[in-house]
């Protein structure tokens, strides 16, 4: 991934433990999602307790092109934690989920997980499964869909403000 | 790093200091103990049937709030039992709009996020641009940055004290005098940065690749000129805050956030580095020009709204140093690597994900951005921004149980939420 130093420490943890072999020198390594917990649980064992932030992300379905084989409409969520010493390495991880899956929440482990997933549930509509209050953060409670979505046009008429 | 071990290792010596004061490697020696953490999930139905509970809405319109943020309040007498925070209000999508603007156009979007430092909202997400379209910054544009971004976080400070005194009311006299005294020294930022770029606020300078407005004659002497006036007056701050009896017995011991719970939130920056963790990205994973100065982390122990003022003013002492330390060494060269922007529509990535972050006054002011847009790529596909407000604040349903309704104010003003970056 750009902008952060590569983090060896967890390239061998997941080539090791987590059978990754590749490892994309401008996105972070693709995890299987039920093992989402686990590698976060020993990451946060490595010294890793800064919790950074998640990211999902939606991706409409997608013919073979040039630019790859066909894709159907799937979310990616990414997560990252940071050492907070000298350095301040960065481990970042990808989880891909089909429509209709969830991923493990992160809550028992950084509390701050509580609203960062709150939110991406909320803007792009992925679930985190245990999370104890998945709630809207930003969106009034009946808003209907999620903004972040690539087929909600940024002009979607809204119902008036109640 | 490798630690080769001696062969015939010394003999051992006693331990000069009990065990249990070895805390972890991020927090100085001294921190405070772990909290007993409130419930954020408690039922209330169940809290205590003969109890008398109260309903309170504490904002979206109070002043207190510092923009509009709510906080329903479960009382048992004046002592809150449970705290549920609404964020929301503010929520404008700028995520969604920055989705479909060129790299070049969301710079003065995000300017409105943290309004009070939009320096470090502009150089967040030019960092980011940068590294996921792998520009380079030349040497004065990193200083220059840098002396902005110091300058900003001086005057982000004094607002801070200065809602904080106001925040505190009858405490300091109605705290209009700290507000105000904090208002005219944030001015003379204000003009330093209408010297450099035009406007006031909401500049616009940071580009990809460097700057947009170059340092114009004579900038360094009016710089010196603020910062004298400034630090003269900070002791002045140090008396009107910390040296008053009232002051002191609002704020200390109120609202203690631990380091252990500050990273489990994700909470960096002056509310960390009050609770003892001794991390400032500035040093420790330097960008900009902070890799040729030297900063001094400031830290704290105790973890309470006291502490967080008098790392805040200890940071402005600092930052002081820090842009006097670069003001005349600015080196000569281009402040844009880039060629200058004729079209918007030149950034142009096709894939890839990015993430950069800096320490803006509230903390670690990160920006996730993944290329490959609408437009033949010269939009981001999805970018998120990392905003350190909205993790302190999260810390409030931990903190505030326990409290009373007049400490809830006195918190929530020491957390300093910037609600335009709480909610984007």
């Amino acid at each position: 991934m750009k902008g952060a130093p590569k983090n060896e420490e967890l390239e061998q943890l997941l080539a090791a433990e987590f059978g990754v072999t590749e490892f994309p020198a401008d996105a972070p390594p693709l995890v299987d999602r039920t093992r989402h917990l686990e590698l976060a649980t020993k990451l946060k064992a490595l010294g890793y307790r800064l919790y950074v932030t998640v990211v999902a992300t939606h991706y409409l379905p997608q013919a073979a092109s040039k630019a790859g084989p066909e894709q159907p409409e799937h979310f990616e969520v990414a997560t990252a934690l940071r050492k907070p010493t000298q350095g301040g390495a960065l481990a970042a991880w990808r989880c891909k989920l089909a429509v209709g899956e969830g991923i493990p929440s992160l809550v028992g482990l950084f509390a701050g997980a509580d609203w960062q997933e709150r939110e991406q549930f909320d803007l792009v509509g992925v679930r985190f499964d245990d999370h104890p209050d998945l709630r809207r953060l930003m969106m009034p409670d009946d808003w209907e869909g999620h903004p972040l979505r690539k087929d909600y046009a940024i002009d979607t008429a809204c119902t008036p403000w109640r | 790093m490798t630690v080769e071990l001696s062969v015939d290792p010394p003999p051992e010596k006693p331990a000069k200091k009990p065990a249990a004061k070895a805390g972890p490697a991020w927090l100085v020696p001294g921190a405070v103990a772990p909290i007993q953490r409130a419930d954020p999930y408690l039922d209330i139905e169940t809290y205590d049937p003969e109890a008398d509970l109260m309903v309170l809405n504490l904002g979206p319109q109070h002043p207190s709030t510092h923009g509009v943020f709510r906080v329903k309040l479960y009382l048992d007498g004046e002592i809150i039992v449970k705290a549920v925070p609404f964020a929301g209000y503010l929520h404008r999508g700028v995520e969604k709009l920055c989705e479909k603007l060129a790299f070049t156009q969301i710079t003065p979007i995000v300017d409105k996020n943290d309004y009070v430092s939009p320096m470090m909202n502009e150089q967040a997400i030019n960092l980011a641009f940068e590294a996921l379209l792998g520009a380079e910054v030349p040497r004065r544009a990193r200083y220059l940055r840098t002396l902005v971004a110091e300058l900003q976080r001086i005057g982000s400070h004094l607002l801070w004290l200065g809602t904080f005194a106001l925040d505190l009311g009858g405490a300091l006299g109605g705290g209009s005098t700290v507000f105000l005294h904090c208002f005219r020294e944030r001015e003379l930022i204000l003009d330093l940065f209408e010297a450099l770029t035009g406007c006031r606020f909401h500049y616009n300078t940071h580009t990809v690749g460097g700057n947009r407005h170059d340092i114009p004659e004579g900038w360094a002497s009016l710089v010196k000129q603020a910062l004298t006036v400034i630090e003269s007056r900070l002791p002045e701050y140090e008396e009107l805050m910390t040296h008053n009896g009232i002051f002191v017995k609002r704020t200390r011991g109120v609202g203690v956030v631990d380091g252990e719970l500050c990273l489990e939130l994700g909470i960096t920056g002056p509310m960390a580095r009050a609770a003892g963790v001794d991390y400032d990205m500035r040093r420790d994973a330097p960008y900009h020009a902070y890799d040729e100065v030297e900063v001094r982390v400031q830290t704290e122990t105790a973890g309470d709204c006291q502490a967080r003022t008098l790392v805040r003013i200890r940071e402005i002492s600092e930052s002081i140093r820090i842009v006097r330390a670069l003001i005349d060494g600015v080196p000569e060269g281009p402040i844009c690597g880039h060629k200058p922007i004729k079209i918007v529509l030149q950034e142009r990535s096709a894939g890839g994900q990015a993430y950069a972050a800096l320490e803006s006054p509230r903390g670690e002011l990160g920006t996730w951005v993944i290329g490959g847009g609408v437009n033949k790529g010269t939009s981001p596909y999805r970018l998120k921004i990392r905003p350190p407000s909205l993790h302190a604040a999260a810390c409030l349903p931990y903190v505030l149980p326990g409290h009373s309704v007049s400490d809830a104010i006195v918190i929530l003003g020491s957390v300093d939420p910037i609600m335009g970056e709480v909610d984007r």
